[in-house]
């Protein structure tokens, strides 16, 4: 049997095809931030912008569906300080991504680690100061 | 005695003077200690093996929650007027909206919240001046430090920063800020009046660390002035830390592709 993509899930809406974001660059109350899903699939774009970066990710939902994920990150320069580069994500590769979903229920939600399939792990944030 | 030993004995003292009076440097790339919070982030970026335990939360950092857990007894105490103010926006936010995200909108966090530094900050130190900017939103302060006072002019016209005005009390700087914006936030999304100013002293803990001890006082919004303390370390050339990247916010507006 197919292991599932989704690992775990609280929050997949039915409209999951159906809902864009409404808007690119999102204030932290637009995620359940005391919330983490993890999703793996397949890097379709990464766009290393500011404010926030993003990966889509083809995630097969279990039930023969291909959903692009919008995976919201931190700004360039704070994910630079914590080992991330402009192509530290390349189209085709397949990686996990633990994040806070979106409240709209879209197919989308705020990184808060993307591990690759070798198990590097590119935290979203540097090590702390002191 | 000579006119050489004069001279030098002159030297010796004059050096010794400026020695006592100069004030501390504090021009630097810091970062806030405890940026995120609870929450560094997780490993360092390049570990490998399996996750241990579970991931961090996206926005440990968060001032910017929605409010939904309440205020605590350490956030400013707010009167009536501005506890309904921000009941409102709490609703706002735990429906997920960010229209009262100023830096979701691109817009520069203001004074006093821009001193939280979440990213970043870089001092810039002469005589005259200290400036002070945010890698978050490219934001920018100035400080002066040569005895000039606000204007007239410039009371009547608020800015996100405001109008920073400083002095040296020994190795502390004393900064006082007036002629803020009133749709700014204290911190989070802590409202305030057009009324509010902001007092701080800043002086090196040790050496280089950087502490901000700032009072904010709003007589229409506060029951009472509200202190916060802020700690930043400086970054050393050896860590590769110490040059802060250009933000660029408007670059993500309207692009979700």
């Amino acid at each position: 049997m197919k292991a599932p993509a989704i690992i775990s899930c609280a929050v997949i809406g039915t409209a999951l095809l159906l809902t864009p974001l409404a808007q690119a660059h999102h204030s932290n109350s637009a995620f359940y931030v005391t919330k983490v899903i993890t999703i793996k699939g397949v890097v379709k774009e990464f766009k290393w912008t500011n404010p926030h970066v993003w990966v889509i990710l083809t995630v097969d939902d279990g039930k023969g569906n291909k959903v692009d994920w919008k995976a919201e990150g931190r700004p360039p320069g704070i994910l630079a300080r914590a080992g991330w580069s402009p192509k530290i994500l390349q189209p085709g590769e397949t990686v996990t991504i633990d994040l806070s979903p979106a409240k709209d229920d879209s197919a989308s939600g705020l990184i808060a680690r993307v591990t690759k399939e070798d198990g590097t792990i590119l935290a979203n944030a540097p090590p702390p100061t002191e | 005695m000579n006119v050489e030993k004069i001279i030098f004995s002159m030297l010796v003292g004059v050096v010794g003077l400026c020695a006592q009076t100069a004030p501390p440097d504090f021009s630097g790339v810091y970062y806030p200690l405890n940026p995120f919070g609870r929450f560094a982030g997780g490993p360092r970026a390049g570990a490998t093996g399996q996750p241990q335990g579970p991931p961090p939360r996206p926005t440990a950092s968060a001032p910017l929650s929605d409010g939904s857990r309440g205020r605590t007894p350490d956030e400013p105490s707010l009167t009536p007027e501005y506890m309904a103010k921000w009941q409102m926006i709490s609703k706002t936010r735990v429906a997920g909206s960010g229209e009262y995200d100023l830096t979701a909108k691109c817009l520069p966090p203001g004074m006093p919240a821009m001193m939280s530094m979440p990213y970043g900050m870089e001092v810039m130190q002469n005589k005259d001046k200290i400036t002070f900017f945010s890698e978050l939103n490219d934001a920018l302060r100035r400080v002066y430090l040569d005895a000039r006072k606000p204007s007239q002019k410039v009371l009547d016209d608020p800015t996100y920063a405001g109008y920073s005005t400083g002095h040296w009390d020994g190795d502390t700087l004393v900064v006082d800020t007036v002629a803020l914006r009133d749709n700014t936030f204290i911190e989070g999304f802590t409202p305030h009046s057009d009324a509010m100013t902001v007092h701080e002293r800043i002086r090196f803990q040790e050496p280089g660390l950087l502490e901000d001890t700032i009072t904010v006082t709003d007589p229409k919004a506060l029951t009472k002035p509200w202190e916060t303390v802020k700690t930043y370390r400086r970054a050393t050339r050896e860590k590769g830390t110490d040059e802060l990247r250009e933000f660029a916010c408007a670059e993500g507006l309207g692009d979700a592709k």
